[in-house]
């Protein structure tokens, strides 16, 4: 039964692992951070698996433990590192033909986003990763219309550093 | 188009992280000890009742002549029992809270709990403060209360002393002790439980912030 859950967790994981890095890569600036929040965020997950019932979507289960993990157990403080080391994450761009335009953009993404704080980051990340206001809210356990607002505030001040 | 329409389509085209993890390594991970704010806590917590034991036993029998001479050894012991019973009560309440966190919760309702674990931590700093300040206070006055045995515990070698001189002299250095060990004591709790707390803080002040809307 155990290695039945075991085996289906980890294939669930693997397929779905795309997403903690994404998390890893918001609240973390550089790879050993990373690397230490992906290995909470994977325990956090086993730890709870067996109380994931599959009424949802394992990815959607899956942003939920994730970003609190980010947000609320994760021990190291995340405003005072410094900035990342590009180089440890090439943003190659999926494109037929070469054009650094799209990297660049993600870069700076990935830097506007590094400046906000733990709660806007999540906002920002769900926003960006096409998630409905329902999820949202429920995920933060905030009502829908509060999550609007804060959305639009977050995307404001996301804004304002992309395009000072 | 909006500015952030174009970063979301950017943001949707990025590549997959370069280091995946196999089945193998997540199952590595997943079986790897946990480092979460909740754990620290509950292990400086029992840190802390190991330091207080070890103080315990490292304070030589004869600091304890001072009660004997004033007769008081039972309800010192009385009182050693009931702290340390407080303070597995205490550990119990941190170990039922960190066994209710639960990554599932939604974000507010997950910082909630945590803030109680915060606010057992909180208690447990007020109460240690309030045994310090308390059993000096009750010593004291005690040995105010009885000159000829406040002249036996300060005075064991009966010089010729002004017993006015020796309460004003007593008083002074007991306050000056009990002074310097509450500050090092809240210097302490500062120092570990204000750097545990304080990304907690922020962002449960953010989602106060979030509810005010």
């Amino acid at each position: 039964m155990q290695k039945d859950l075991e085996t289906k967790f980890l294939s669930d994981f693997e397929q779905n692992q795309n997403i903690a890095h994404k998390i890893c890569r918001i609240y973390t600036t550089n790879q050993d951070a990373h690397n230490d929040l992906f290995q909470e965020i994977t325990i956090q997950l086993w730890k709870n698996y067996s109380r994931f019932r599959g009424d949802s979507k394992f990815s959607t289960w899956m942003y939920r433990v994730a970003l609190n993990t980010a947000i609320s157990l994760y021990r190291k403080s995340t405003r005072t590192v410094k900035t990342q080391d590009f180089s440890d994450f090439a943003y190659k761009i999926k494109a037929t033909t070469y054009d650094n335009t799209e990297e660049l953009q993600l870069k700076a993404l990935y830097k506007a986003i590094h400046k906000l704080n733990d709660i806007d980051k999540a906002l920002i990340f769900l926003y960006l990763e096409d998630k409905p206001y329902k999820e949202i809210s429920e995920t933060l356990g905030i009502t829908s219309v509060n999550a609007r607002v804060k959305m639009n505030r977050a995307k404001e001040k996301l804004k304002n550093i992309l395009n000072p | 188009m909006d500015l952030l329409d174009k970063y979301k389509k950017t943001w949707e085209s990025q590549p997959e992280d370069s280091k995946r993890f196999s089945k193998v390594e997540i199952y590595k991970l997943a079986h790897s000890k946990s480092s979460s704010i909740v754990k620290w806590i509950f292990i400086v917590g029992l840190l802390e009742l190991a330091f207080w034991l070890t103080i315990n036993m490292l304070i030589p029998d004869s600091f304890y002549k001072i009660y004997e001479d004033l007769n008081l050894e039972n309800q010192v012991n009385f009182f050693m029992v009931l702290h340390y019973l407080v303070i597995s009560v205490f550990l119990y309440f941190f170990y039922l809270n960190y066994k209710k966190i639960s990554a599932v919760d939604n974000t507010k309702k997950l910082i909630h709990k945590i803030l109680k674990i915060r606010n057992t931590v909180k208690y447990y700093v007020y109460y240690n403060l309030t045994i310090v300040f308390l059993s000096s206070f009750i010593l004291n006055s005690v040995l105010m209360s009885d000159s000829d045995k406040l002249m036996k515990v300060m005075n064991p070698d009966n010089l010729s002393v002004d017993i006015n001189q020796l309460i004003t002299v007593t008083i002074i250095s007991q306050i000056i002790a009990v002074l310097i060990f509450m500050v090092l004591l809240w210097l302490f709790y500062k120092l570990i439980y204000g750097y545990l707390l304080k990304k907690l803080n922020r962002n449960h002040k953010e989602l106060i912030k979030l509810e005010e809307l």
